[in-house]
């Protein structure tokens, strides 16, 4: 597919194609999150759907996100500088970047929580689609203005300020309860944007089999994710 | 690349930014930062350089890495860290 003409959406055929590619390479790849598994919801409690034989979603349950655990020591957080190649004298932190407090902050007091995500698809959007739960350690589960506690600095901010990566909390296309996801108004857009930048589609076209992937880089971020850099290595 | 004032021989690492979408072309394309950086530092840079508070920020290969990656680990990466920035116009990425 073209690069240019592409509008950034995938259609459930590729979903299926994209998603079994991400649970394949996190397989493969070396990190301790838990897998990516595809569940097929059985017949009687998905009412929505023709009856499709690869109907179904990703699911990664039990995440444990502790929000400080995994903070490395910050290194010289305050003496770096970033200098320009061209005029090595200039650093852009000289005057007003005394302090760097911002993002990098993570509450202590925070517990540790379990979390589920799925990964559905939307057909009114053409796009994946994060649902996501929470849950103590005893199974409670967390209310949304908990679950907004337990995000990054950096993410809890975007959530208020921009106009897409906002929560709604509806029913789970399959499970027909209420779970929180992330709206996926803007991510065509976005998506489209981020497949710009690969400069080996210019002659191969959209990377559709890695689609979730790529995907996967942007929204992991607002629970502070870190998607391991080799699920884009060649296989 | 020189060592300039840095305490210990601290590896800096030449980025590359290229504008794409709507996003305004900085007049500086490259700069030198160092590795132990956290991309969040990147990140808050060109917002501030660009007045935009919601960009997109993203490697080749179509990867928006974590703010919380270091700068060196990036250019370890496979992607060898040339950045994008995009702005979608009423749409914002803002936890970038």
């Amino acid at each position: 597919m073209d690069v240019g003409s592409w509008d950034g959406t995938i259609s459930w055929r590729d979903f299926n194609v994209a998603a079994g590619e991400l649970a394949e390479r996190w397989k493969r790849s070396k990190h301790a999150f838990p897998p990516w598994t595809w569940v097929v919801p059985s017949p009687k409690r998905h009412l929505g759907f023709s009856s499709n034989q690869i109907d179904g979603y990703l699911a990664l349950e039990r995440l444990r996100l502790t929000g400080s655990t995994e903070k490395d020591t910050p290194l010289q957080e305050d003496s770096c500088e970033v200098t320009q190649v061209e005029k090595e004298e200039t650093t852009f932190f000289e005057e007003d970047e005394a302090v760097d407090t911002a993002t990098l902050v993570e509450s202590i007091e925070v517990g540790v929580h379990n979390y589920d995500f799925h990964i559905a698809y939307s057909a009114s959007y053409r796009v994946p689609v994060l649902f996501f739960r929470a849950y103590k350690i005893d199974g409670q589960p967390l209310v949304l203005e908990e679950i907004e506690k337990d995000l990054p600095a950096s993410s809890a901010k975007g959530l208020l300020e921009s106009k897409w990566t906002f929560i709604t909390q509806e029913d789970h296309p399959y499970l027909n309860r209420p779970w929180c996801k992330l709206h996926p108004c803007g991510t065509s857009e976005w998506m489209k944007l981020l497949f710009q930048s690969d400069t080996s589609m210019a002659n191969n076209g959209v990377a559709i089999e890695l689609y979730i992937v790529s995907w996967l880089s942007v929204v992991g971020q607002v629970f502070g994710l870190r998607i391991p850099s080799e699920l884009l290595d060649c296989p | 690349m020189s060592g300039t004032e840095s305490p210990s021989a601290v590896r800096k690492v030449v980025v590359h930014l290229r504008a794409t979408g709507d996003a305004p072309i900085l007049k500086q394309a490259k700069f030198k930062i160092p590795g132990t950086d956290k991309f969040a530092k990147v990140i808050d840079f060109l917002r501030r350089q660009l007045h935009r508070d919601t960009l997109f920020v993203y490697v080749n290969s179509a990867f928006s890495p974590n703010p919380d990656e270091s700068v060196i680990d990036l250019y370890n990466s496979p992607w060898h860290i040339m950045l994008f920035i995009g702005v979608l116009n009423d749409l914002g990425v803002a936890f970038i």
